[in-house]
């Protein structure tokens, strides 16, 4: 039987390898890739405890993300394209303009 | 009459804000005539004073914001009066001899700002608005040093700037923590300092809040060990700034002790009398040594400011009308001392652009204009009496004395070492023949010079012979503290020691 | 009468203020001549207050009102009673004299003017000193005689050495100063009035070891102004200021001061005998201490002033004894004949062209006999021989201390008495006779006539006041506890011609030795006791070995050390280290998204770790 347990180890797993991918990769399309990971796992963890609980507060709110996601993913390839048109690259190392 | 004190406030800074119209070649002028009606007003409200009235006159009042308590409330008593009086004096005849020529429009709209901020500080009895004024007079003061002064003003500007607001800082948080206080008491909240003074306060409560309190007047006064500000502040600075922070800013730290510390927190003060008399007594002897090994002329006489104020701190924690109205009266008259000496100062370095005493040596022979009224303000420095500076030392001496002789003795050697720094001054400068060939040409006082410190001459004098009508009426307003004082004092011993300081008993 | 008061008060106030209009003016005659007409309106007004006196009553009148303050209250008062008028007197008569004698004396200096402003401000002040009915007024006077001094020693300020000695004389009397201030603070915190008639009423029923205390306290004050050990040394450096000042303040008047305050205070010291016993053995040991030292000075008018000294020791054991109409009497006489002598010095002075040293004088009686004669006068009643005024008052104070049975006070006296006798003939000797030692380039000349007028009253004086002191008695003792000797008739006679025996057998000695022998051999000189004498015992280095310079080297230290390097950097280094930290962190700033990401997930697993173990609340 699958509990809520396997469910929230499959976030915990996922989660996980979204941060290591943020942290990691320099490959601005990458962190993209790492950053819906790291949704997608909220968004399962949220989705699991509200079935759980018999509360669809918590699917309603995974539904939340999922749109703000996709709209995130829309406004960032955008700029990301714009970039790559700008410098030729979308390498995270050439962003560095806020060096303090 | 009914708005005086907020026309003398605001007076200058409303003609401050209109000094931006007046074109460059005549705001000289409007800058003198501005302080002049300035200082004839607040003549005018000495005159309109009532001497045999020892509360608040002229009181102003209307609420700002009701429902914290807070508003515009101002009023003066005979502890007030003359250091308003001393401010826009102070302003006037540094603003004649005024001796600045680039950017001067702009140096004198930022004086007529200080002016209105110091005013301010002593009038208002609200206490967040008395901190917004002590606050505030930080700004044109930074403006004036770091624009205007020597090498290395921004240096002295910033250190004199972040010090003297780091030690305020802590003021405010006491401020709201005694409102706070205030409203747990009575349910209501109010900032108004008659308000404050009726309410008593637990020993440890005030134990903190003196402390709170004390770090701001102490960096303002400045006393050791937070005085380091101050020697780069008056090296640095022009002449007029010197002289107004000398005269005026470092008075308004010795006013919060006399305004606040006391009738807020009379036990906490009866408890820190011995720590904060050896403070004093370490700045009375510590900074007339120092003074005395200075180079530099400016450096010897701001380090002599720390040694009176020792002095004024002693009297004023004296806790007896002796020693408090002494301490008022030694503020006022080593403001028009040390102004005008750091003046004095400032002519001798228009004139030749240093004020290394190596330098100089027999300007008597060539200035004895100049030597003459610089003797006379020396002399009335080192407290010679039927000068200005006897009167104030003497009071606070006497008041202290009935605390603790110890002290007192140790203090009073501030009248030897005092002789010691200025009479060398006074001998490398200008005694002996004349060394340096440049110092040959050099121009007595002119016109302009005299008339700034002609005045300053005068009431050294006047004052060091008939000071009574000044005495008097500072000590009516204070005898009415120590009423408060004792009044409010929770601990026995404290009541105790506030009667057995105002009374004449066998002492030792 | 009281119009008289305020005129000998005010007279010479008026003279210095109108004359320092013209201070910085080059020479005008008529600024010396007024002052000296003011001065002497004073003196006249001072001789009417002390008929007034003497044949009616003391006058008392409060002009306004000074400080107030809590309980203090202070007045301008001013009380004219048989010891301040003959102080008045006193004062006055050798202020006029003086001011005519620097018309002459200062004829040819380029700062006339000036020196008149101060020389009449100087005699304001010492009429406020003993005039004034508190001790608050009394300071003013007293710090006003100081203020006058440092302007007049320091006269010539383009000369180091008057410059020096003027700043220490200011600086060693504010020490003393210090005390007195403290005494006035306990008077007026155990009294709670500093107006003399009230004090004196309540030290009386005062705790004596209190009154002790004040007694002492008032006496240091008195030991400044009066340069007793070991606040003496001021006094000799003193002599770097024209030679009239040296006649009036450093001789006449304001080194008396403190014999004043002793005598004014004397209901004070009464009540505390073991206090007045320890002034007047101060007093003997300075007499013979400041004689010794003028035994061997070359220095014309150093060895005036350690006589001055010796002879103000003399004044402090008469009135520490409780002699105090003696030791106003000892004050009146030596004014007279100290000035006389001083102001015979500056015209010898002035003949050899500012030379000091004796050695280098000699056999100047003949160009100038009527100084010499004086100055010889002055120095017959310094010695103290009869009929002169010094043989009256000084033998009286070695009476007094004979009768207190206070014996080897008395033998002080005795060898000092004949110290003096020699020292003032020494000086006498190789100055007016002898062989001329000065070079043939100068020719010495009498000093003006007028100059020579001025001086014959002070010679008259010092020759017959003495004659004056049964009048003298009867008259301070109306107000002053009466002191009489009373000893058996022969040993009076014994002790009188003791003393006499004593100091003319100094006479005679100096006479022998440097009219006959032509002075001492050269081995003397070079002796260990000769070499002490004449380096002053070596007090002044002294000072300036343990105090002068180490004081400098502290307060040096102070600034450089303490204050930059420890005060004012611990300041700076709480700045510093915000600065610093501000300049580590920003690296944290790189710019680097990743970075950015990382940092953020380490706050996350902070707030975490946070929120997890640290639960306040619960």
């Amino acid at each position: 039987m699958i509990g809520l347990e396997h469910y929230l180890v499959l976030t915990g797993i996922l989660f996980s390898i979204g941060i290591v991918g943020v942290i990691r990769r320099t490959n601005l399309l990458m962190l993209f890739f790492s950053t819906e990971i790291l949704l997608n796992a909220v968004n399962i963890g949220f989705a699991a405890v509200s079935k759980y609980y018999g509360d669809l507060n918590g699917q309603i709110f995974s539904f939340f993300i999922i749109a703000i996601a996709a709209s995130e993913v829309a406004v960032g390839l955008g700029l990301l394209v714009l970039w790559y048109k700008k410098e030729g690259t979308i390498d995270l190392t050439s962003l560095q303009m806020m060096k303090g | 009459m009914d708005h005086m004190l907020s026309l003398i406030i605001f007076f200058p800074f409303v003609a401050g804000l209109l000094g931006f119209l007046v074109n460059k070649e005549s705001i000289r002028s409007y800058g003198v005539v501005i302080a002049g009606i300035e200082f004839l007003l607040s003549i005018g409200l000495w005159i309109a004073f009532d001497t045999a009235n020892a509360g608040y006159q002229f009181v102003e009042f209307s609420a700002l914001i009701p429902s914290f308590g807070m508003s515009y409330y101002l009023g003066v008593d005979g502890i007030s009066l003359f250091l308003v009086v001393l401010s826009t004096f102070t302003v006037l005849v540094s603003l004649i001899a005024l001796n600045i020529d680039n950017d001067v429009k702009n140096l004198i709209i930022a004086v007529l700002f200080l002016e209105m901020t110091m005013v301010a500080v002593f009038l208002c009895l609200d206490v967040i608005l008395f901190y917004a004024f002590w606050e505030l007079s930080l700004v044109p003061m930074l403006y004036i040093i770091g624009a205007w002064g020597s090498a290395n003003r921004v240096y002295a500007a910033i250190k004199f700037f972040l010090y003297t607001f780091a030690g305020s800082v802590l003021m405010l948080v006491g401020i709201l923590y005694l409102g706070y206080l205030y409203f747990q008491a009575t349910g209501v909240w109010s900032f108004s300092l008659p308000d404050w003074y009726l309410v008593q306060l637990p020993f440890n409560v005030q134990l903190w809040l003196f402390g709170a309190f004390f770090l701001a007047f102490a960096i303002k006064v400045p006393m050791f060990p937070f005085h380091t500000w101050l020697p780069y502040a008056h090296g640095q600075a022009p002449t007029i700034g010197s002289v107004i922070l000398a005269a005026v800013l470092l008075k308004m730290g010795s006013y919060g002790f006399v305004r606040f510390s006391l009738p807020l927190f009379p036990d906490a003060t009866v408890y820190f009398v011995y720590p904060i008399a050896i403070i004093a007594v370490i700045m009375v002897i510590y900074a007339a040594m120092v003074a005395y090994a200075q180079e530099d002329m400016k450096q010897v006489i701001a380090y002599s400011s720390i040694s009176h104020m020792g002095i004024v701190v002693l009297g004023t924690f004296a806790l007896n009308a002796e020693g408090i109205t002494g301490s008022i009266f030694l503020m006022l008259s080593h403001g028009i001392v040390s102004g005008a000496l750091f003046m004095l100062v400032g002519v001798i370095y228009d004139r030749r652009h240093t004020k290394l005493m190596s330098e100089f040596g027999g300007l008597a022979t060539v200035m004895p204009n100049f030597a003459t009224v610089y003797g006379i303000m020396l002399m009335a420095s080192v407290g010679l009496p039927l000068t200005i500076g006897f009167v104030g030392e003497f009071l606070s001496l006497a008041g202290f004395y009935r605390v603790d002789w110890l002290v007192t003795m140790l203090a009073g050697s501030g009248i030897i070492l005092g002789a010691v720094y200025m009479l060398s001054l006074y001998k490398k400068s200008f005694f002996g023949v004349v060394t340096k060939e440049e110092n040959r040409t050099l121009k007595d006082l002119n016109a302009k010079e005299l008339f700034a410190l002609v005045p300053m001459v005068a009431l050294v004098i006047a004052l060091g012979v008939y000071p009574k009508p000044v005495l008097d009426t500072i000590d009516i307003s204070v005898k009415k503290m120590i009423v408060l004082m004792e009044a409010k004092a929770i601990h026995v011993e404290t009541k105790a020691f506030l009667i057995n300081a105002n009374s004449i008993g066998e002492v030792q | 009468m009281e119009k008289y008061l305020y005129i000998a008060l005010f007279a010479p106030l008026v003279g210095s203020l109108f004359v320092a209009l013209f201070a910085s003016r080059p020479k005008m005659l008529f600024t010396g001549i007024l002052a000296s007409a003011f001065i002497g309106i004073s003196m006249i007004a001072s001789f009417v207050l002390l008929f007034h006196v003497y044949n009616h009553e003391p006058l008392h009148v409060e002009m306004m009102d000074w400080i107030s303050a809590g309980n203090i209250d202070i007045p301008f008062g001013f009380i004219v009673d048989e010891v301040s008028v003959i102080m008045m007197v006193t004062v006055t008569l050798v202020s006029t004299v003086v001011h005519v004698y620097s018309i002459g004396y200062m004829d040819h200096d380029k700062s006339f003017n000036r020196f008149f402003t101060y020389l009449s401000a100087f005699v304001f002040s010492m009429l406020i000193l003993v005039m004034s009915d508190n001790f608050v007024g009394l300071f003013i006077g007293w710090e006003g005689v100081g203020l006058c001094s440092w302007m007049l020693i320091g006269f010539w300020y383009h000369k180091h050495s008057a410059s020096w000695a003027a700043n220490e004389a200011f600086i060693m009397n504010r020490i003393a100063d210090l005390g007195m201030l403290m005494g006035l603070f306990l008077i007026y915190w155990n009294v709670g009035s500093l107006q003399y008639s009230d004090v004196f009423e309540a030290v009386k029923t005062l705790n004596p070891a209190l009154v002790g205390t004040i007694g002492v306290l008032l006496f240091i004050g008195a030991m400044g102004k009066s340069a007793q050990f070991p606040l003496h040394t001021w006094l000799a450096d003193a002599m770097e200021g024209p030679t009239p000042v040296s006649a009036l303040i450093h001789a006449a008047t304001m080194v008396t001061a403190g014999v004043y305050l002793v005598i004014r205070c004397g209901e004070i010291y009464t009540i505390i005998p073991q206090v007045g016993f320890g002034i007047a053995c101060l007093g003997a040991f300075v007499a013979v201490f400041a004689a010794s030292m003028a035994l061997v000075n070359n220095d014309l008018k150093r060895i005036i002033a350690y006589s001055t000294l010796s002879q103000l020791g003399y004044m402090f054991v008469a009135g520490g004894l409780g002699a105090y109409w003696i030791a106003l009497f000892h004050l009146m006489t030596h004014a007279f004949f100290k000035s006389l002598l001083f102001l015979g010095a500056g015209n010898v002075m002035h003949a050899m062209h500012d030379e000091l040293n004796i050695k280098k004088m000699g056999g100047l009686y003949g160009s100038m006999k009527a100084t010499a004669i004086l100055m010889s006068v002055a120095s017959v009643a310094l010695a103290g021989i009869y009929p002169f005024a010094g043989f009256f008052s000084k033998d009286k104070i070695l009476e007094v201390a004979f009768n207190e049975g206070a014996y080897f006070l008395w033998f002080a006296l005795f060898i000092g008495a004949g110290l003096t006798a020699f020292y003032s003939f020494r000086l006498v000797m190789l100055v007016f006779f002898g062989e001329k030692k000065y070079g043939h380039e100068l020719h010495p000349h009498e000093a003006q006539p007028f100059v020579i007028y001025a001086l014959m009253p002070l010679g008259l004086l010092a020759a017959i006041s003495g004659f004056f002191e049964h009048s003298f008695r009867e008259f301070t003792t109306r107000l002053l506890s009466d002191y009489g000797v009373h000893l058996e008739h022969h040993i009076e006679v014994i002790l009188i011609a003791s003393t006499l025996g004593i100091a003319i057998s100094g006479i005679a000695f100096a006479i022998y030795m440097y009219g006959k022998r032509g002075g001492f051999s050269a081995c003397w000189e070079k002796s260990f006791g000769y070499k002490v004498l004449s380096n002053q015992y070596y007090i002044p280095k002294l000072y300036e070995m343990v105090i002068i310079k180490p004081f400098g080297v502290a307060s040096e230290f102070m600034w450089k050390k303490i204050d930059v390097k420890i005060v004012d950097f611990t300041v700076d280094l709480i700045a510093r280290v915000l600065y610093a930290s501000g300049e580590k962190s920003r690296k944290m700033q790189s710019g680097n998204l990743s970075d950015m990401l990382r940092w953020m997930i380490v706050g996350i697993v902070i707030l975490l770790a946070l929120a997890i173990f640290y639960r306040p609340m619960v």
